[in-house]
């Protein structure tokens, strides 16, 4: 990796859901190992940003650069990319007819060729990281929602990517089960993974965050280190927006 | 007090407030009236079998039967397969984003879906020999090919709605799910959507198929010796109507109900972690 150029990089991105303008004139760059907190009310646009970040959504104009390669870039195959780019979803978007195990050895073993052997040893490991071993046989409609939600991280994890997105991933969860997800995504950060993460919770976004990126209609109002935004948000809107917090 | 909710009768029942409100009265009415239903038939089957049925022409008639429900179980599984095959592939047209195969998968099931399978029997028992000079279409046998043409077509366009359907049912997020983990469109769809699609449409597939297997009773008018045909031989000859019937009846369900057992059993195997484990 060259450390020349951050990781993730947006350039005056702009996409319209038909007249409605949802982001507008991004500009954002990653560096490699940093945790990048997304937060704003809801309907600001995080969650297109970070859809957009993988393709699941089209830009209509700028550029969103992984690793120096222009994700646009028609000689690209998208496909390799995202391979490069792990998603958790809010809602888990396991594989229900698939086992935790297989959920997470598969696109090892469909996408990137591995042999399966290699790819459950791995599959294996990781549950593990995730703190579910014994859980390797289940289906997902056997599992808790932290459950459910700590696999498809593993299932993210299991293809190496060099950065991770998380949209909301706590959103969905009864209250008790949220710790247990964040507490994974932490050790994550511990170890160097690049994250971007949408999210509500303040207190991890505080804690675990290197920068926060505050969004709302579909503008980029505030970056700041976050230690520094929750002390003294640099504008207004970012006061405004933590004080509605208290 | 738990014993006022258990299956025991109790007097404090009759304390409710109308006879009809309470639960426990109701199911016992219900179960007096399918009862009596059941066995009103079995009567009436019984005074049928030893008043009208024949046991010699029973016996008789037997091999004629077989040889009959044997051919149909050949068209029936060949056909039953192919409309499989061929409804996966109009559900995926159907659900293409691509507006010609789109709208070829549409006017395929409109067509077959919007005509009667008799018109569409005659059409290709009849109307293809047609195309060639009279006499010279080179198959001599064609009711049975025809059949099983006729049965594909009909059945494909059901069986492709019922793809459709079950595709629709499965939640956007798998694809994106699958796409973000960097497979192609294709293969979300073969190793993620299909498989939960092929469950959402278990139910309505094995119900059409078993729709398939009755829909053979029409292929006498095109000549193929099926059951319905020889009840009609035998009916016409001996003018004795139950005697017939009874195997007809008997045919029929003897496929039948293997396959709503098999649909039962994959039915029960796509229960991904459900009540078997």
């Amino acid at each position: 990796m060259n450390p020349e150029h951050p990781i993730v990089e947006y350039e005056g991105v702009n996409k319209w859901f038909g007249d409605n303008h949802v982001l507008k004139d991004i500009d954002v760059e990653v560096d490699e190992g940093e945790v990048v907190v997304v937060i704003g009310p809801s309907g600001s646009g995080k969650s297109t940003l970070l859809r957009c970040t993988n393709r699941l959504e089209e830009i209509q104009s700028g550029d969103i650069r992984l690793d120096g390669i222009s994700l646009y870039d028609s000689d690209q195959d998208v496909n390799r990319l995202r391979q490069r780019i792990g998603m958790v979803f809010q809602s888990f978007n396991l594989f229900p007819h698939k086992t935790a195990l297989e959920n997470i050895a598969m696109a090892p073993i469909e996408v990137k060729g591995i042999p399966t052997e290699e790819a459950e040893a791995t599959a294996r490991d990781l549950i593990e990281e995730v703190g579910l071993a014994g859980k390797e046989e289940s289906y997902p409609d056997q599992l808790s929602g932290g459950q459910q939600q700590r696999v498809a991280i593993a299932r993210a994890l299991a293809m190496d990517p060099q950065v991770m997105l998380f949209d909301e991933v706590t959103s969905a969860l009864d209250p008790e089960l949220v710790g247990e997800v964040l507490g994974v995504m932490r050790t994550l950060a511990e170890e160097g993974m690049t994250m971007i993460v949408v999210t509500h919770e303040m207190g991890f976004a505080k804690e675990v965050g290197d920068r926060i990126v505050l969004m709302a209609e579909g503008e980029i109002v505030e970056q700041t280190e976050a230690a520094q935004f929750f002390e003294r948000p640099k504008t207004e809107r970012g006061r405004a927006f933590l004080s509605r917090l208290l | 007090m738990s014993d006022a909710y258990g299956d025991h009768e109790t007097h404090e029942e009759t304390a409710g407030s109308g006879i009809v409100d309470n639960d426990n009265v109701l199911r016992r009415v219900g179960e007096v009236l399918s009862s009596s239903f059941a066995l009103l038939v079995l009567a009436m089957l019984a005074w049928i079998v030893t008043t009208q049925v024949n046991p010699e022409l029973l016996q008789t008639i037997f091999p004629r039967f077989v040889e009959a429900y044997l051919l149909v179980i050949q068209i029936v599984v060949v056909s039953s397969i192919l409309s499989v095959f061929l409804g996966v592939f109009v559900g995926l047209g159907r659900i293409s984003n691509s507006p010609i195969t789109n709208r070829i998968a549409s006017g395929y099931v409109e067509f077959f879906r919007g005509t009667p399978l008799l018109f569409q029997l005659f059409l290709i028992y009849l109307g293809i020999p047609r195309l060639w000079a009279t006499g010279t279409f080179p198959l001599t046998n064609w009711e049975v090919p025809a059949a099983i043409i006729g049965l594909t077509l009909n059945h494909g366009a059901y069986v492709g709605e019922a793809v459709r359907g079950g595709i629709g049912a499965v939640p956007d997020g798998q694809m994106e799910a699958a796409r973000s983990l960097g497979m192609s469109r294709v293969m979300g769809m073969r190793k993620v959507v299909l498989p939960q699609a092929w469950r959402n449409a278990l139910a309505a597939i094995g119900n059409d198929q078993i729709i398939l297997v009755k829909d053979t009773s029409l292929l006498t008018v095109i000549a193929v010796p099926e059951i319905m045909s020889v009840f009609r031989n035998v009916n016409s000859t001996t003018l004795d109507a139950w005697t017939p019937l009874l195997w007809v009846a008997l045919f029929y369900l003897a496929i039948t109900v293997p396959m709503s057992k098999l649909v039962q059993y994959l039915e029960s195997r796509a229960d991904w972690g459900g009540e078997r484990h």
